[in-house]
């Protein structure tokens, strides 16, 4: 873990204080409260489904995604979304 | 970062999904109920009628609970859509059937979530779903209960069968 204290990647979630956390997707950071981060969690995994991946491959093969209560409006193409889960089930895993 | 999610929220995370779709099923088994219930007003079934609007209440209070559960462990507990309702039936014995096998299919998805915790060492989760299992047990026999008599009572009027059915 350490080794990788240095590496900064494209999306990454942190704890900054106690109750907030912090979302970096690519250059945009946003401050999210655990709820928020709940609730990102519980969207991203519907828009993984199958069914909806599929859905989004079809149509615009984007998303766009509004966080921490709608105060920010992200653009997320299929691997970003991808990641964005992956971090997220990481955030979540084992604890 | 983990030490930070735990230190937020008790429950696992996977069990907490369950637990939401779980809220679903006993919320659209309440929606269930209450379509048999109308039935059985509408064709003044009064035993059945009592009968199916106490488990009507009842599955949502087992859905709160859940609720209540889910965002006391720090979770995130979701309200469910609720899908179509089939307000159709054959008959008073078909709907009893239909409450059997409603009622097995939320004993099987209770033993999921029970299961899911146990395997994630959830231990509070585990615990409190004990009173579901126990609660199911009690549920199914009910039913059952009612559809022996009709076995019991087959080729009598539909009125006469209704006046000895519990009420809850």
């Amino acid at each position: 873990m350490e080794i990788l204290s240095d590496v900064t990647f494209n999306i990454q979630l942190k704890k900054h204080t106690f109750c907030n956390y912090q979302l970096k997707i690519d250059e945009k950071v946003m401050t999210l409260t655990f709820p928020q981060v709940l609730q990102l969690r519980n969207k991203v995994n519907l828009l993984t489904s199958a069914e909806n991946l599929e859905n989004i491959i079809e149509n615009e093969n984007f998303v766009l995604l509004f966080i921490a209560d709608r105060k920010h409006l992200v653009f997320l193409e299929i691997p970003k979304l991808l990641d964005l889960k992956e971090e997220l089930a990481y955030c979540f895993s084992d604890f | 970062m983990k030490t930070a999610i735990r230190r937020q929220m008790t429950i696992n995370t996977e069990v907490m999904d369950l637990l939401n779709e779980q809220i679903a099923l006993e919320m659209h088994a309440s929606a269930s109920y209450l379509a048999m219930a109308s039935w059985c007003d509408q064709r003044e079934l009064v035993n059945s009628k009592a009968f199916f609007y106490k488990q009507a209440e009842e599955e949502r209070a087992h859905g709160m609970k859940i609720f209540n559960f889910v965002n006391d462990a720090g979770g995130a507990a979701l309200s469910p859509a609720i899908p179509e309702v089939n307000n159709e039936f054959e008959g008073l014995r078909e709907i009893f059937e239909t409450s059997l096998d409603q009622e097995i299919q939320v004993t099987q998805a209770i033993y999921k979530c029970f299961k899911a915790a146990r395997n994630a060492d959830d231990f509070a989760s585990e615990v409190f779903l004990q009173w579901f299992v126990n609660e199911q047990v009690e549920e199914e026999d009910t039913v059952r209960s009612i559809i022996d008599i009709f076995d019991l009572m087959e080729g009598m009027p539909l009125k006469m069968i209704d006046e000895r059915l519990p009420t809850a």
